[in-house]
């Protein structure tokens, strides 16, 4: 049992370090896992906290989601398992991860002091004598942080809100944070831990949902705003705000509103007030509406209170702020002076700094803005919202009831309100019929610029003379010059013959044609002097010339930026390339993992030999493909050992075993001895070792083909029938191997010589007493001989790499 | 607002963490992230500022951005995101790193940038001809081959290669940045341009200290402080986002040229055959041409000057560069008035505007970037941590060569040297090369990596350092520089 506890845990451990990113299909699983061996529960536990713990930052969200997910879904045993220790795990992860990391942290707190959504129990998550000393830990931690950093975030908000007073941290964030651009975590992902599905998703699409029954409490997805949305900045201060006090000013108000009513009776605005001063004061009796939330109501409170006793009071504020327009039930309540002013925010210009708000005729400052727009609610829904603003009253509900009320989608289409200027993932889904400023991440073109620029850079050759001649054309320059000249180019100098025969050039470029005829090209460079030269670097040539640089390039790979074209070599390249983003990716754990540290760099002679690897793991294309074989022209031999160099990642993989971070320079350099490219650099890096002396590239045969040593082989060739699938000479089968250098099927050992394949050994045997040195496979094997022995630092290495090439000889002609 | 304590927060010096930016095409967002101190701690585990780049087109130095991914800037980066197209960034400061940053817009006439831009597209141009100079060559080379049979090429001129640029130009004009946009901008457009760097105050893909030279086919990094100069980008032993370049590097070990002008143009010598070896084998690099780099060089510098003539007929440099100086452009026009390269091209002198917001990197900042630069070699960075090895080896396995104090008549350009206590903390370089070498034979072997001395003990004479691979040094050389200085925290 103990055995099996500790195996069950080995394997979670290492489930757990393969997840690496947020994604909803592998926490599920994992939760699954958890739950299925709920009865090591306890080793599962320690294993999940060890693994938070010691997770560099940037995976440990993805963790503790997992562990959210386990606790929420099979609370039992693992919430008593995590209780205890939920303190030291949160905290821990806490202080390592970023900011916005630490923002949905707080949200999953936040979802801890709740029942778990649609489950039937009532109890939350985690007892509140577990979360709140964390939320404690939480506020004293923000408050120093405050006092320490006056760069606050508040005095931020103050500026980007223009020239207005701080308003209360409280932000009802109409973005529903689930929609993130896709292109930064590809992949579902986990959904917010509150319960609260990605639109997309849907319940069904849950499948850990233990309590799928009838719901007896409508799914709090409803109710609450879009995941956490009265979330707050983790730097906001948290002032410990009594509610007692702020019951008592409350009831003192509603007293003076009373008489005021009294005074007049008719008057709807007080009315109206005074009822929003009484359903306040009953929401506030609930007891639990977050800190944050009494901090604005109190803050509102305040303000109303300072009003009530400055009679200073202006109906013109009223008036004002039915004329600026806002919808009839937000102005119907205002008709009498509140101190603020319901301001439509004029739409912004997704990334533009907000505009300072309309200023109202009144005269006052506006304090707060309530925003305009489709106020969706029932009917008391409506005074509180014109005390507050709208959505205030909907963050009011959301935390202290369970009612299904207000936060509809409409509201993320209104203008945002000012008071949630800077949302960290910009992503506000444009609502249909609303008048919404277009979304930044929507945008990822033109369309977001400002329109007058947009217009600029679609505008096609408004600078430009219409479509150039060739450069062809250039004996009849008389004609053909005067169209190219940009209209803002000074037409003088065109008598230089030079000048004009580089305008030309230009102007090929700019229509767009490329060199069809090389020959005047090819002489115009050669001969531009320098003045040519210096009059075309001072022309703007329109945007057709920087177009070159991007969109004629084709669109960016959505991770480096780096372009494809859309025709058949352009897809063909932005496969390999997104093949390699994928691997990169894939290993970079691993690597972590294992240790990793900075390599060697290659001799003199190897970087002169090497190729840059674009997006492609192997450069050992097969032998064949020079035509020649083991006995055809030596220079293709092995392929190019540089470039292994810079393919390491492929090999690490390649032989788990072989991999052993204590190896000498070579080994850690390219474990992987195995394979041709492999097998070759080792060569390089050795000759390196012994040959330094000789630094000079290029001496010595024998070297030479050290590093082209490699074992040769062929692609399985695609119409078998027709090739001899046996050595001719051995009169044994090919082995076929898949090889991921290669990333296709080989045929080891194997080289094609005119229409027949010869195992490549067998072929040197036979012919090596004829061609000599010839043959790349001679030269290696020679190289490797004659290299054993002089090695100055790497013998012993050298020694395994041969047997490792004897090795995988033997093992391929032997086992077929 | 009367909640007591939150009203009064002044509006003074509110540090912004997020905030957005539109520039117009031809804008630039020029942005200083001073290097950390100890002093400093951010507020957050941030590792720098992050740009966003939410419409447009944006790059730097060359290499675009990629639309919505994130991308830090580290601590210790002077750089600008230009875009030519017009873009919105999104700037996130939530470290609250002391960045200081402006928008500088200019019509595109009046950019220096559009005159770079240009540059690109002339020496494209020039590229297309070498290319299709070498079709022609190519067919009748062919031909020839298949009839004298194979291995029997030998006698046809030589290919012409690409441009050939050297840029020069007086200190702090943006030399390095337009060496490294011209080759982002052949990059993206599927070139593999060879960048060479005559400068040892910086260092290509390598420490300061050294001449290198590397190709440049794949994408850049542009988040590292050195924008894809830097030596993140150098091959580790794991996968890396960006993908790795291939530097090679002669150890010069002096700060600036004048410190050995001989051992510098030797070495620029060597390098050029190295290069010229390159662009022999290597039709696609021969194709994209070369952008040498090189130290700043005043107008009315005569030996400087000399130096720039030097380098020009080494890497037989068919276009030189000249950045910020009329004046150092008409001396050099003088100059190479008469020069032709050994393809009997003329070697033409072109003059370009620097960039206003080109600035001299002061003594400190460099000091600082060096470090930053040794610490990146051994520890990595945000993108792979690595993990050095600290090993201990006796005094008689290191060899340790130096070049001698004061050279006198017939001394060899590197003695062997006794390890000592001074050696702590400095950084030695490896060289491919045996110990028996001939000192001259070391001297101008390439680097192979580097280590530092972390502790001399010499009573028991052993000394610990500290290696990126793991495993002896067995019979590499090692050569103590007298630059850069020890790094006395890399190790705290």
């Amino acid at each position: 049992m103990a055995d099996d506890a500790a195996d069950v845990a080995e394997d979670y451990r290492q489930a757990l370090e393969d997840l690496t990113v947020n994604s909803r299909i592998e926490i599920a699983t994992l939760t699954n896992i958890a739950r299925e061996n709920a009865h090591h529960g306890l080793a599962i536990a320690e294993v999940l906290t060890n693994h938070i713990k010691k997770v560099p930052p940037p995976r440990t969200l993805p963790a503790l989601y997992v562990l959210d997910s386990v606790v929420k879904n099979v609370p039992t045993p693992y919430a008593l398992y995590f209780g205890p220790k939920l303190y030291s795990i949160f905290m821990g992860a806490y202080t390592k991860v970023d900011n916005p990391t630490r923002r949905k942290m707080d949200e999953m707190l936040k979802t801890w002091k709740e029942p778990v959504p649609g489950s039937i129990s009532t109890k939350p998550v985690f007892p509140p004598e577990v979360v709140k000393p964390i939320e404690n830990a939480l506020i004293a931690a923000k408050n120093v942080a405050l006092q320490v950093n006056q760069s606050s975030y508040q005095g931020q908000q103050y500026m980007l809100r223009g020239a207005r007073p701080p308003a209360p941290p409280h932000r009802d964030t109409p973005t529903p944070p689930n929609v993130r651009p896709a292109t930064q975590q590809p992949g579902q992902q986990y959904p917010p831990p509150n319960g609260h599905m990605p639109p997309h998703g849907g319940n069904a699409a849950f499948p850990m949902r233990p309590h799928n029954g009838p719901d007896v409490l409508p799914p709090r997805a409803t109710t609450q705003p879009p995941y956490g949305a009265p979330y707050h900045q983790p730097q906001v201060p948290h002032q410990g705000i009594s509610i007692e006090r702020l019951r008592d000013d409350i009831q003192q108000l509603i007293v003076a509103e009373r008489a005021e009513f009294a005074r007049d009776p008719l008057d709807v605005g007080k009315q109206t007030r005074l009822k929003a001063l009484l359903d306040l004061q009953t929401l506030i009796q609930r007891p639990d509406v977050p800190q944050e939330q009494l901090m604005l109501v109190k803050e509102k409170i305040t303000e109303l209170s300072v009003n009530m006793r400055s009679a200073a009071t202006a109906a013109s504020a009223a008036a004002a702020a039915a004329a600026t327009g806002i919808a009839p039930v937000a102005a119907a309540p205002l008709q009498y002076p509140v101190p603020y002013t319901a301001t439509p925010t004029p739409p912004v210009i997704p990334g533009a700094v907000p505009p300072p708000p309309p200023q109202v005729p009144g005269g006052r400052p506006p304090s707060a803005s309530a925003v305009a727009g489709p106020s969706a609610g029932a009917g008391g829904a409506l005074s509180i919202d014109s005390l507050f603003g709208q959505g205030a009253l909907a963050a009011l509900l959301a935390g202290a009831t369970r009612k299904s009320a207000t936060p509809t989608p409409s509201q993320t289409g209104t203008p945002q309100p000012p008071i949630a200027t800077p949302i960290p993932p910009p992503a506000v889904p444009p609502v249909a019929g609303a008048p919404t400023p277009v979304p930044a991440a929507a945008a990822g073109s033109l369309a977001a610029l400002p329109p007058v620029i947009a217009a600029a850079l679609r505008s096609q050759t408004p600078t430009v003379g219409p479509a150039a001649p060739p450069p062809l054309e250039a004996p009849k320059p008389a004609a053909s010059a005067p169209p190219t000249v940009p209209a803002a180019a000074p037409p003088a100098p065109v008598s230089n013959p030079s000048a004009l025969l580089a305008m030309l050039r230009q102007s090929g470029l700019l229509s767009g044609t490329t060199p069809a005829a090389p020959a005047p090209v090819a002489t115009a460079p050669a001969a531009a002097p320098a003045a040519a030269w210096t009059y075309t670097l001072k022309q703007y040539r329109g945007p057709q010339l920087i177009n070159q640089l991007h969109e004629d390039l084709g669109p960016p790979c959505t991770q480096c930026g780096r372009r494809f074209g859309t025709d058949e070599e352009g897809r063909r390249k932005k496969t390999a390339h997104m093949d390699w983003h994928f691997r990169v990716h894939q290993r970079v754990t691993d690597a972590e993992r294992r240790g990793q540290h900075r390599s060697w760099w290659v001799e003199q002679s190897d970087w002169v030999n090497s190729l840059e690897a674009i997006d492609s793991d192997h450069g050992h294309r097969s032998d064949t493909t020079a035509g020649g074989g083991a006995g055809g022209l030596g220079g293709r031999g092995g392929g190019v050992p540089g470039q292994d160099t810079l393919n390491y990642d492929d090999n690490v993989d390649e032989d788990e075993d072989d991999y052993d971070p204590e190896a000498s320079f070579n080994n850690s350099y390219n474990p992987n001895s195995l394979y041709p490219g492999g097998g070759g650099i080792m060569g390089a890096d050795h000759s390196g070792g012994h040959g330094g002396g000789k630094a000079m590239p290029g001496h010595g045969g024998g070297r030479k083909g050290g590093k082209r040593g490699g074992l040769d082989y062929i692609p399985v060739p695609e119409d078998s029938a027709k090739v001899n699938n046996m050595c001719p000479i051995c009169q044994e089968r090919f082995e076929m191997k898949w090889l991921d250098e290669a990333q296709e099927w080989v045929w080891m050992d194997a080289t094609k010589v005119g229409e027949r394949v010869y195992h490549a050994s067998c072929h040197k045997e036979v012919n090596g007493s004829v061609g000599g040195g010839v043959g790349p496979g001679g030269g290696g094997d020679n190289g490797l001989m004659s290299m054993g022995g002089e090695n100055g630092f790497g013998g012993r290495k050298r020694k395994a790499e041969d047997d490792a090439y004897s090795g995988v000889k033997g093992r391929i002609k032997l086992e077929y | 607002m009367s909640i007591p304590g939150l009203g009064q927060i002044a509006p003074q010096a509110p540090t912004t963490t997020q905030r957005t930016i539109n520039l117009r095409p031809f804008g630039e967002w020029r942005f200083s992230i001073p290097h950390q101190h100890s002093t400093f701690s951010s507020n957050s585990s941030a590792a720098g500022v992050t740009v966003r780049l939410a419409a447009g087109t944006a790059e730097r130095d060359g290499t675009e951005l990629a639309p919505n991914c994130v991308y830090t800037f580290l601590p210790g980066t002077k750089s600008k995101l230009f875009t030519d197209q017009g873009c919105t960034l999104e700037i996130n400061n939530t470290g609250g790193y002391p960045l200081e940053d402006r928008v500088v817009e200019h019509p595109p006439e009046q950019s220096p940038m559009l005159s770079y831009i240009n540059l690109h597209f002339g020496l494209q141009d020039h590229e297309r001809a070498a290319a299709a100079q070498a079709q022609q060559q190519q067919h009748p080379t062919h031909h020839q081959q298949q009839q004298q049979g194979r291995g029997a090429g030998a006698g046809v001129a030589r290919p012409k290669p690409g441009p050939r640029v050297l840029i020069c130009g007086p200190p702090g004009v943006g030399k390095t940045s337009l060496a490294k946009l011209l080759a982002a901008l052949a990059t993206r457009m599927g070139s593999q341009p060879l960048v060479a760097n005559l400068n040892p105050t910086d260092g290509l893909l390598c420490l300061p200290g050294t001449l290198g030279a590397a190709v440049f086919g794949t994408l850049m990094d542009v988040e590292e402080p050195a924008g894809g100069f830097g030596v993140t980008n150098t091959p580790i032993s794991g996968p890396s986002a960006v993908p790795v370049k291939n530097p090679l590097t002669f150890y010069f070990g002096h700060e600036k040229v004048e410190d050995d002008v001989d051992m510098w143009r030797q070495m620029t010598e060597r390098l050029a055959v190295l290069v010229r070896r390159k662009f022999e084998r290597n039709r696609d690099v021969r194709m994209a041409g070369l952008l040498v780099d090189t130290a700043p060089v005043e107008a009315g510098d005569k030996e400087g000057q000399d130096l720039l003539g030097w380098a020009v007929r080494q890497f037989d440099a068919n276009l030189v560069v000249v950045l910020g100086s009329e004046q150092l452009k008409t001396e050099l026009g003088q100059r190479f008035a008469s020069e032709k390269t050994s393809f009997e091209e003329p070697v033409t002198v072109l003059g370009l505007d620097k960039s206003d917001g080109a600035v001299q990197i002061d003594k400190a900042w460099r000091q600082k970037s060096t470090e930053t630069a040794i610490k990146e070699y051994f520890f990595g960075g945000i993108k792979a941590r690595l993990s050095p090895f600290t090993q201990s080896a006796s005094f008689d396995e290191l060899v340790v060569f130096r070049a001698p104090d004061e050279p006198y008549e017939g001394a060899p350009v590197l003695e062997r040297v006794e390890i000592t206590p001074e050696m702590a903390h400095w950084t030695l370089a490896v060289m491919i090369a045996s110990v028996t070498d001939s000192p001259q034979a070391i001297r101008f072997s390439s680097v192979k990596g580097f280590i530092v001395i972390a502790d001399v003990d010499q009573e028991r004479r052993r000394v610990k350092f500290l290696s990126p691979v793991s495993g002896r040094l067995g019979n590499h050389p090692l050569i103590w520089g007298r630059w850069p200085e020890p790094y006395l925290n890399l190790l705290a």
